[in-house]
């Protein structure tokens, strides 16, 4: 007999105990058996190795299996139907079909690709212009065009905007009002001084080059605040976030935060020279404890809204970026639009202006020097507010100080007046 | 057809055991509890009362496979549970065999009959129930084999060396004293999942080769010579064993 490899012995052997050879195979394997005591041996361990597994024992049983398989179908049914609005059954056709509508309509395109096209540019088109018309005969646009660092620096450091090239109007923020803040558009006082840059504070202060990078990017961040502040409409109306009064103390607290103490004293010596409202407190605090949020819309989208009849306060959704991309584009009627909205303030268009019943501000009449005044009432301080003074604080000017000294003298005396008499008696 | 057939068949077989039989309206047992299958328009209806239940255990052994899923796919769902009871301990024992693990099959068993369950309802009778619940237990375990042996990779083990190891640590037990049984277990852990896959179909569940060609999805060729090259490694791995057996 041909001598067969170990392998194909195997696996004759193998189907020779399964009873699966032919009757030829069969008895030329039984043969070499006979006479092959290797292969007799071969077969014997095959066999005695079939037979201990055929005798596996079973694993005990599992009582509470069918328990806890009907929890878990149920649990996987509740899924399922969370995320599916039909029944299971129906995924196979479901998919077929819309496989099926997906390839008519991609066929239905390619074959009209160029009607597609020409009627998808067509409209987008048409879209385009609606929008553009729509955004600049309605809707809202930025007093504020383009704040660049100096006008955000102007503002943080003084609380005022110029209105105009030649600075003779002003957008202010006042903080006489008892109750709150004023925010006000009027004539710019004359000053002798020279507005304050970016670049003289960098001379004067003297920040190193990482603190001058933070600056920058705060003031680029309230130069789009105040871009989303105040807006002005087509009617003769005017839009005013009513948390801009704060703005100019937060950037002031941020720009101290950042600030070195002796860059401080420079800084404080800076905003004395200009008669800033806020002085600068040269005391040791951590920056993490000082620096403010600087959001890039109005708290919950509120305006103060004016117009030559009325005062409302109402939700505007402006997406500033796009603002930003459309006033790029049309400039120069945005400049005729705010130029117009000025000599409308300035011919008191507003003095009369009624106040709707649920209006929480004041708004107060025009006067001489004031075109605008819109008395804004705040809340008790708050845990920012207090963040917020304990770096700057509000300016003693010598006038006043002199003045509140005089006053201090006089009760000094009614005092004393009071009590010699009192001991006379 | 099939499944008229099926159903009927039950309804004869079901009567001869005690069964009422409706004259007017042909009526076929089942099943435990408050459990009522409904089959209405095969004119046909499963009922059942506290008397029945005593023999429902029985008769339910020989109701077929077909006309379980036949109710099942008809709405009733509850009737998975009888599949479930008669194939969960040859499913768990099939998983056993192949992993070796007490404490993880229940759980990978379960997964078993959810896909079965899920898959059902397009069930086609195109082979037994058995061939197509172990051919889902099969390619079940073929995943989680595929997962251990990748968890195996990253966590630098080699479990062959450390189950050779244990075969011969019990191997060295005096015969009286040893667990033939479990060295049988280990000596199967050694060979490569499709070899190890077939052996178990072949040799412990006692499968023909033609159902093993269909659960593996493999030629009747292919599977032959697994068995045969699976218990030749095994035969290998555990040939102390084996020798001392007399020839």
């Amino acid at each position: 007999m041909k001598r067969i490899n170990e392998n194909k012995l195997d696996e004759i052997l193998s189907l020779y105990l399964d009873n699966s050879l032919s009757e030829f195979e069969k008895n030329n394997i039984e043969l070499l058996i006979k006479t092959d005591v290797n292969v007799a041996k071969r077969l014997a361990q095959l066999s005695n190795l079939r037979d201990l597994l055929m005798a596996k024992r079973k694993i005990e049983p599992n009582i509470g299996f069918w328990t806890q398989l009907s929890q878990r179908i149920e649990d996987t049914r509740r899924e399922e139907s969370n995320y599916l609005p039909f029944s299971r059954k129906y995924i196979s056709a479901i998919a077929i079909l819309t496989s099926m509508i997906i390839v008519v309509l991609g066929t239905l395109v390619i074959q009209n690709r160029e009607l597609v096209f020409s009627y998808i540019s067509e409209k987008s088109q048409v879209v385009k212009e609606a929008y553009k018309n729509n955004f600049l005969q309605d809707s809202l646009l930025p007093l504020f065009s383009k704040v660049d660092k100096d006008k955000a620096l102007q503002f943080s450091l003084f609380g005022t905007l110029p209105l105009d090239d030649k600075s003779e109007t002003t957008l202010k923020i006042d903080e006489k009002s008892e109750k709150g803040y004023r925010v006000e558009v009027g004539k710019a006082k004359k000053k002798n001084l020279k507005p304050v840059t970016f670049e003289n504070f960098i001379a004067e202060v003297k920040p190193t080059n990482m603190q001058k990078k933070i600056i920058d990017s705060l003031l680029d961040l309230t130069g789009r605040r105040i871009e989303s502040s105040v807006l002005i409409g087509e009617n003769n109306t005017m839009a005013i976030a009513p948390d801009l009064p704060s703005l100019n103390k937060i950037m002031l607290t941020n720009i101290a935060s950042c600030l070195e103490p002796n860059q401080r004293v420079r800084f404080e010596k800076l905003l004395e020279t200009h008669d800033a409202p806020y002085a600068v407190i040269n005391k040791n605090v951590l920056k993490k404890n000082t620096l403010q949020n600087i959001s890039n819309r109005p708290v919950d989208n509120q305006y103060v809204i004016i117009t030559p009849d009325t005062l409302i306060y109402s939700r505007i959704q402006l997406n500033i970026d796009s603002l930003r991309k459309q006033i790029e584009e049309n400039i120069s009627k945005i400049e005729l639009r705010r130029e117009a909205m000025l000599k409308r303030m300035i011919s008191k268009e507003f003095r009369n202006v009624g106040r709707e019943p649920y209006f929480p501000e004041h708004f107060s009449p025009s006067e001489e020097d004031r075109f605008i005044s819109v008395e804004i009432i705040t809340p008790s301080l708050g845990v920012e507010n207090r963040q917020i003074f304990e770096i700057i604080r509000p300016r003693v000017r010598k006038q006043i100080a002199n003045q509140d000294r005089q006053n201090q003298i006089v009760r000094t005396q009614i005092l004393k007046d009071t009590n010699s008499s009192v001991d006379g008696k | 057809m099939r499944q008229i057939r099926s159903v009927s068949g039950m309804a004869l077989h079901l009567s001869g055991v005690n069964w009422k039989v409706s004259n007017h309206e042909p009526t076929v047992g089942v099943i435990e509890r408050s459990f009522v299958t409904s089959h209405q328009n095969k004119n046909i209806k499963i009922m059942t009362n506290e008397k029945t239940l005593t023999i429902t255990k029985n008769a339910l052994q020989k109701i077929e496979d077909e006309a379980i899923i036949s109710a099942f796919q008809s709405g009733d769902k509850d009737a998975y549970r009888l599949l479930v009871e008669r194939y969960q301990e040859k499913i768990r024992n099939l998983l056993f065999s192949i992993f070796h693990d007490r404490d993880f099959i229940d759980d990978l068993a379960q997964e078993v009959f959810i896909k079965a369950y899920q898959a059902l309802p397009t069930f086609r009778f195109e082979s037994s129930f058995y061939t197509w619940l172990y051919k889902i237990a099969v390619n079940k375990s073929r995943d989680e084999l595929r997962k251990k042996k990748l968890r195996r990779f990253f966590s630098f083990q080699n479990l062959d060396e450390g189950i050779n190891n244990e075969i011969n640590i019990r191997l060295s037990v005096s015969p009286e004293n040893r667990d033939t049984q479990e060295i049988v277990s280990l000596g199967l852990q050694t060979l490569p999942e499709k070899f190890k896959t077939a052996v178990i179909l072949k040799d412990i569940e006692g499968l023909p080769y033609e159902e093993i060609a269909k659960i593996m999805n493999c030629e009747l060729g292919t599977v032959k010579s697994r068995i045969s090259r699976g218990r030749a490694m095994l035969r290998k791995a555990l040939k102390p064993l084996l020798d001392e057996a007399k020839v």
